[in-house]
C-alpha cells in the first residue's frame, strides 16, 4: 500500500504511513463536512420537533404560506444539475484538461446563482406578503382571538396614523379611505359584535370570519363557504335594519323641523305662548336626541354595508382578501405560521449562505488554472457543493411537500 | 487503491446515470406529495423522506466518490450522525412533546386550528 505524500521507497525498504491515507486538505474538507453535519442535523432536527409538536392540525399547508412547491423542485433540479457539473470539472482537472474544468465550474457557478435567484424571488415574495418574523412582533398570529384583533386595530391605528400625515399622494388617499373603512366596517363592528354576545363560539364565529376577510388562505373552502353564506345573511339583515332606521330618521327629523318651525312661531307671538314655547321646546329637545341617536346608530350600519359591498362580497363570491386584493399588509391568522416563519427563513437562509459561500469558492478557483496540479482543490470544493446539495435533498421535502 | 489519486479514468456514464436518477427520484417525491399516500401523511412523509435518503446516498456514493475510495470518512461522519441524532432525541421531551405539559392558560394561547366553530357545535 502506499502512501499520499511518500511514494518513494527508502533505502531500508520502510515507508511513511500518514495517519490516513489522503491529502491533509481533504482530511479538513471532510472534518469540515462532519461539523457542518452536526449543524445542520441540529437545525432540521428543531425543525421536525417543533413542525410535529404543534397542536394538531396546525401547522400551514404551503398554499398557506406562499410555498410554491414547483419553485421548490425546479431549485432542486438546479442544484442536481450543478452537483453534475462540479463532478464534470473535476474529473476535467483530473484529466489536465484546465479549460474543460474552468467551463463546467463556471456553469455550476451560474446554476448556483440561479439557485439564490429563485430563492430571493421565493423570500420577496414572502415579505412582501408579511409571512416572516419581525421585531418587536411579526404579523403572524395564531389564533383569530382578542389578542390578534388588538393587534389589528393597533396596526391599522398607526397605518391611518402615517397616511394622514401623506394626504398628498392619491394612492395614500385611497389607502387611508380604505383602512377607515376597514376600521369602521369590519374590525369595530366586529368587536362590538363579540362585546355583545357572551356565547363563546359566537364569538369565535365573528372573530373568524374577520380573520377569513383578511387573509383567507387559511380556510378551507368548506369554512370560505360558510362565513360567505354567514356574511351575505349578515349583509340582508344589516340592510334592512339600515332602511328602518333611516325610515324612522327621516320621521325624526321632519317631527323636529316642525316642532322648530311652531318655537318659531311661538317665539314670534311673544309672552302669552311662553308655556306652550316652554313643551314645544321640550319635544324638540326629545326629537333632537332621538335623531342624534339614530344617526349613531345608522353610521355604524352604512359603514358595515358599505364594507361587505367592497371587501368581503365580490362578483366572484370570493373573499376580499384584504392584504391580498388591497395590499393593506394587516395581522393575518395563520395558526403556527410564526414558528413555520422562523423555521422555514432559519433553514433556508443557513442553506442559501452556504450556497453563496460556495459560489464564492468558485469565484476564487476560476482565474486559476484546473490543471492536474489544483484537481484536489476542485475536488475539495466539490465536496462542500455536494453536501450542499445533500442538505437541500432533505430540505426540500420537508419544507415544501410535507 | 491510492486514495488521494483516483484512476485518471473518467466516471461520467455512471455520473449520467446518477443525475438522471437523481431527477427521477426528485419527480417521485413531488408524485408521492401529490398522491394518495399523502391521505395517511405518516406513510407519505416516510416515503418522501426514503426517496432523499436515497438521493443523497447516490451522491454520497458517486459524487462524492465514496464508491472508489476507502471508507474511512466513516470515522468521522457516523458518529456525528449519531451524536446529531442523539440531539434531536434529547429534543423530544421538551420540544416535540411540549403540548402535553401545557396548562390551562397556556393552552388558551397555543396555536388554534380554524374550524368553523358553528359546524364543530352540531
Amino acid at each position: 500500500m502506499t502512501t499520499t505524500t511518500h511514494n518513494d521507497l527508502p533505502e531500508n525498504g520502510l515507508r511513511y504511513q500518514s495517519a490516513i491515507p489522503v491529502s491533509r486538505g481533504k482530511v479538513a474538507m471532510w472534518l469540515f463536512l462532519s461539523t457542518e453535519i452536526m449543524f445542520f442535523t441540529a437545525m432540521i432536527g428543531t425543525y421536525v420537533v417543533l413542525r410535529f409538536g404543534v397542536p394538531e392540525g396546525t401547522w400551514p399547508s404551503p398554499h398557506e404560506v406562499h410555498v410554491v412547491e414547483w419553485l421548490g423542485a425546479l431549485n432542486t433540479f438546479v442544484l442536481i444539475c450543478s452537483s453534475v457539473t462540479i463532478v464534470f470539472s473535476h474529473e476535467a482537472a483530473k484529466q489536465d484538461d484546465p479549460k474543460t474544468a474552468r467551463r463546467w465550474l463556471l456553469l455550476t457557478l451560474l446554476l448556483g446563482s440561479v439557485f439564490l435567484g429563485v430563492k430571493g424571488f421565493e423570500y420577496a415574495s414572502k415579505f412582501h406578503a408579511g409571512i416572516c418574523p419581525s421585531f418587536p412582533r411579526s404579523s403572524l398570529y395564531d389564533r383569530a382571538d382578542t389578542v390578534w384583533l388588538s393587534g389589528l386595530k393597533e396596526n391599522i391605528r398607526e397605518q391611518i396614523g402615517v397616511l394622514e400625515k401623506d394626504k398628498q399622494s392619491p394612492h395614500s388617499q385611497e389607502k387611508l379611505e380604505q383602512l377607515l373603512l376597514v376600521q369602521s366596517g369590519l374590525v369595530q363592528w366586529t368587536e362590538t359584535k363579540v362585546g355583545k354576545t357572551d356565547d363563546p363560539l359566537m364569538q369565535r364565529f365573528a372573530l373568524q370570519s374577520l380573520a377569513w376577510q383578511v387573509y383567507p388562505e387559511s380556510f378551507s373552502q368548506q369554512e370560505k363557504d360558510g362565513f360567505r353564506t354567514y356574511i351575505e345573511n349578515e349583509q340582508l339583515e344589516v340592510a334592512e335594519l339600515l332602511k328602518q332606521k333611516q325610515v324612522t330618521l327621516a320621521a325624526a327629523k321632519k317631527k323636529l323641523e316642525e316642532l322648530q318651525q311652531e318655537i318659531k312661531t311661538l317665539k314670534e307671538k311673544g309672552a302669552p305662548a311662553k308655556e306652550e314655547l316652554a313643551t314645544q321646546t321640550g319635544l324638540a329637545n326629545k326629537a333632537t336626541a332621538e335623531v342624534t341617536t339614530l344617526t349613531s346608530l345608522i353610521t355604524p350600519l352604512a359603514r358595515r354595508s358599505e364594507a361587505i359591498d367592497k371587501f368581503c362580497i365580490r362578483q366572484s363570491g370570493e373573499a376580499g382578501a384584504l392584504n391580498h386584493d388591497l395590499d393593506l399588509q394587516l395581522p393575518m391568522v395563520i395558526p403556527s405560521g410564526n414558528t413555520w416563519a422562523n423555521t422555514y427563513f432559519m433553514l433556508t437562509g443557513f442553506h442559501a449562505l452556504h450556497v453563496l459561500i460556495g459560489l464564492i469558492a468558485f469565484v476564487v478557483l476560476l482565474p486559476m488554472s484546473l490543471g492536474a496540479a489544483k484537481a484536489g482543490l476542485v475536488e475539495n470544493v466539490a465536496l462542500y457543493w455536494h453536501f450542499v446539495d445533500i442538505v437541500w435533498i432533505f430540505l426540500f421535502p420537508l419544507l415544501y411537500l410535507f | 487503491m491510492n486514495d488521494s489519486e483516483p484512476k485518471p479514468q473518467s466516471h461520467r456514464t455512471i455520473f449520467g446515470i446518477v443525475f438522471l436518477m437523481l431527477c427521477g427520484l426528485t419527480a417521485l417525491s413531488y408524485w408521492i406529495a401529490n398522491s394518495h399516500l399523502m391521505d395517511e401523511p405518516l406513510h407519505g412523509w416516510l416515503a418522501m423522506i426514503a426517496v432523499s435518503a436515497a438521493k443523497a446516498f447516490l451522491v454520497i456514493t458517486f459524487f462524492m466518490h465514496l464508491w472508489w475510495e476507502k471508507r474511512w470518512k466513516y470515522v468521522l461522519t457516523i458518529p456525528v450522525i449519531l451524536l446529531g441524532g442523539v440531539l434531536v432525541l434529547l429534543l423530544v421531551p421538551d420540544v416535540a412533546d411540549r403540548i402535553s405539559t401545557y396548562s390551562k392558560t397556556r393552552s388558551g394561547h397555543a396555536p388554534l386550528a380554524v374550524e368553523s366553530p358553528l359546524e364543530s357545535s352540531h
